[in-house]
């Protein structure tokens, strides 16, 4: 697989699973491998499972069969240090700013001023500073989603899950948040798995993007995206990848089915 | 690949939109006309009182002042038997707090058990529920039988208050949000902590609205395990006492101050939820 091998060291993430509600199976012998502090977007069809992908990274959800191992150990929010950003607004409407933020940091016991510090550096870096009293009601949709992004990021968690986070928001709000979080990344070296099904917002952001199939889902191609960052999203490379994709994904009708337990590796970038 | 030529970036920084909080008239001169308007119905609402008594003649309908010479006398000379009002006052307080104290201190905690444990509560509501259609009034007639002074007023109260407050609780935790109960979980929260930080305040609003309706049902109650009598204070036994002997203005002095207490009591409540509830946004239409 990509990635893992590349960078030389062994994978943060390894999943290797199988999944089913009662009879509705969800995940058939999916198997990829995350490398540490790789940015990771994850695209597929609405209600192919990408929640339930992220649920399972997380421990929150045992796999029926297989594993998810992180760090080489089965995933458990007790034992590894994971956050989540989520798709729905999460944030408490009865903790201020500076409280919802500081949340996963008290649950893992950091108090007093190293909590007050790490707090105050994640606000600054989120552009929140100044709003450290408001509560949720009193601040826009596009903060509260900050609110929950340095949640996610002001722990010591080095994998952070991330769920079509910004479906909400507006383009400019969407655009500068993209941003905001490349901007954390970097500073914060984070192994982030984005989950989106904005082709753009993956290519955009992602060190590799995974296809995901209809139900039951499987990897359907794995895409590196070698685009230097910044991206740009309207230059000539950007936007070659991105129309490939687009013909890859659309054209020839029914490609998706009609290779069943192929596993694509596109290397589109090669061919410009 | 083609690395772009021009990197013009499309993508503005940072930069937080303002969101300023609502506001209004300044909360302290919104209070200050609050309080007036509240003077001033309560003006018009003694006025007209002073005015139907005056037209009716009656000493059945005594007028405001009548009300106010019971009340000082009441309370400096005692009753008839020389239970001071501030006797009978303390004696019916006494008795609700008591029997509310113990209702809320069960209630909330079976309401959340029966909330979080949904078979247990399913399991027993055969048992449960039909005990909140009997009113605590119908109580009585046992309680007198069973116990005797505080305990009995005690019983019939905590019976009135538990209903409300344990049912409150209990539709409280089906509002808890599933997302908030993951974003403890994948923190790796322990129970108690989901328990203590996110049911306990989502559950609190409901919480002290089930405690306001009780705190009124054991007022109604507190009255009329009183007026059914085996005991010398309390407001009710008072004003049993002067209806008895058709004096109308005691019985109306016990009838104010019983609505007098509530209200207060009820203030405190709502001062409570106004501290421990400034996250909520209020609603307008």
């Amino acid at each position: 697989m990509h990635g893992p091998e590349q960078l030389g060291n062994r994978p943060k993430v390894e999943v290797d699973a199988s999944h089913h509600y009662g009879d509705l199976v969800v995940y058939k012998h999916l198997k990829f491998a995350i490398a540490a502090n790789e940015f990771i977007c994850i695209c597929g069809p609405s209600g192919c499972g990408k929640t339930t992908l992220l649920d399972m990274l997380a421990g929150i959800l045992r796999p029926s069969e297989g594993a998810v191992l992180i760090d080489g150990q089965p995933a458990d929010p007790k034992q590894q240090s994971v956050s989540f950003v989520f798709q729905e607004p999460s944030t408490f409407p009865w903790l201020n700013v500076r409280d919802n933020v500081a949340t996963g940091l008290r649950i893992k016991g950091i108090r007093g001023s190293e909590m007050a510090e790490k707090v105050r550096d994640i606000v600054e870096m989120v552009g929140l500073t100044g709003f450290e009293s408001y509560y949720p009601h009193q601040i826009s949709g596009g903060m509260k989603q900050r609110v929950a992004i340095a949640r996610a990021f002001v722990t010591d968690a080095d994998l952070i899950l991330m769920d079509e986070p910004f479906v909400s928001l507006d383009q400019p709000t969407r655009e500068r948040m993209q941003n905001e979080v490349l901007d954390i990344w970097r500073h914060r070296r984070r192994t982030v798995v984005f989950v989106t099904h904005n082709l753009e917002e993956a290519i955009f952001l992602g060190d590799r993007i995974l296809f995901l199939s209809a139900k039951p889902a499987r990897i359907l191609a794995e895409l590196p995206i070698a685009l230097p960052r910044p991206r740009d999203p309207v230059s000539p490379g950007f936007m070659a990848v991105r129309s490939q994709c687009m013909r890859w994904l659309h054209a020839p009708t029914g490609r998706q089915m009609a290779r069943p337990g192929a596993q694509e590796k596109l290397d589109l970038t090669e061919n410009q | 690949m083609v690395p772009s030529t021009t990197q013009v970036s499309t993508h503005v920084g940072t930069g937080a939109s303002i969101a300023a909080p609502r506001s209004e008239l300044s909360p302290a001169s919104a209070s200050m006309r609050t309080t007036l308007w509240n003077l001033v119905s309560l003006a018009c609402a003694l006025s007209l009182w002073q005015l139907a008594a005056a037209l009716v003649g009656s000493p059945f309908f005594p007028p405001p002042l009548k009300i106010v010479d019971a009340f000082l006398q009441l309370a400096t000379r005692g009753d008839t038997f020389g239970n001071s009002l501030l006797t009978h006052a303390w004696a019916s307080i006494e008795r609700v707090l008591v029997g509310f104290g113990f209702g809320v201190l069960l209630a909330v905690p079976m309401g959340l058990l029966m909330g979080l444990y949904p078979n247990i509560y399913a399991g027993t509501r055969a048992v449960v529920e039909p005990f909140r259609f009997i009113p605590p009034i119908a109580w009585i007639p046992l309680a007198i039988i069973f116990f005797t002074g505080l305990t009995r007023f005690a019983f019939l109260i905590f019976l009135g208050a538990f209903f409300p407050v344990f049912t409150s609780t209990l539709v409280g935790v089906a509002r808890v949000e599933p997302i908030h109960r993951k974003v403890g979980i994948v923190h790796g929260a322990s129970k108690y902590w989901t328990l203590r930080h996110v049911v306990v305040p989502t559950v609190l609003p409901d919480i002290m609205a089930g405690m306001r309706v009780g705190l009124g049902t054991a007022w109604l109650t507190i009255v009329a395990a009183e007026l059914a009598g085996g005991i010398s204070t309390g407001l009710g036994r008072m004003m049993t006492n002067y209806a008895e002997l058709l004096q109308v203005p005691q019985v109306i002095v016990g009838m104010l101050l019983i609505g007098l207490i509530g209200f207060l009591m009820n203030e405190v409540l709502l001062l409570i939820e106004k501290r421990l509830f400034r996250w909520r946004w209020q609603v307008r239409l």
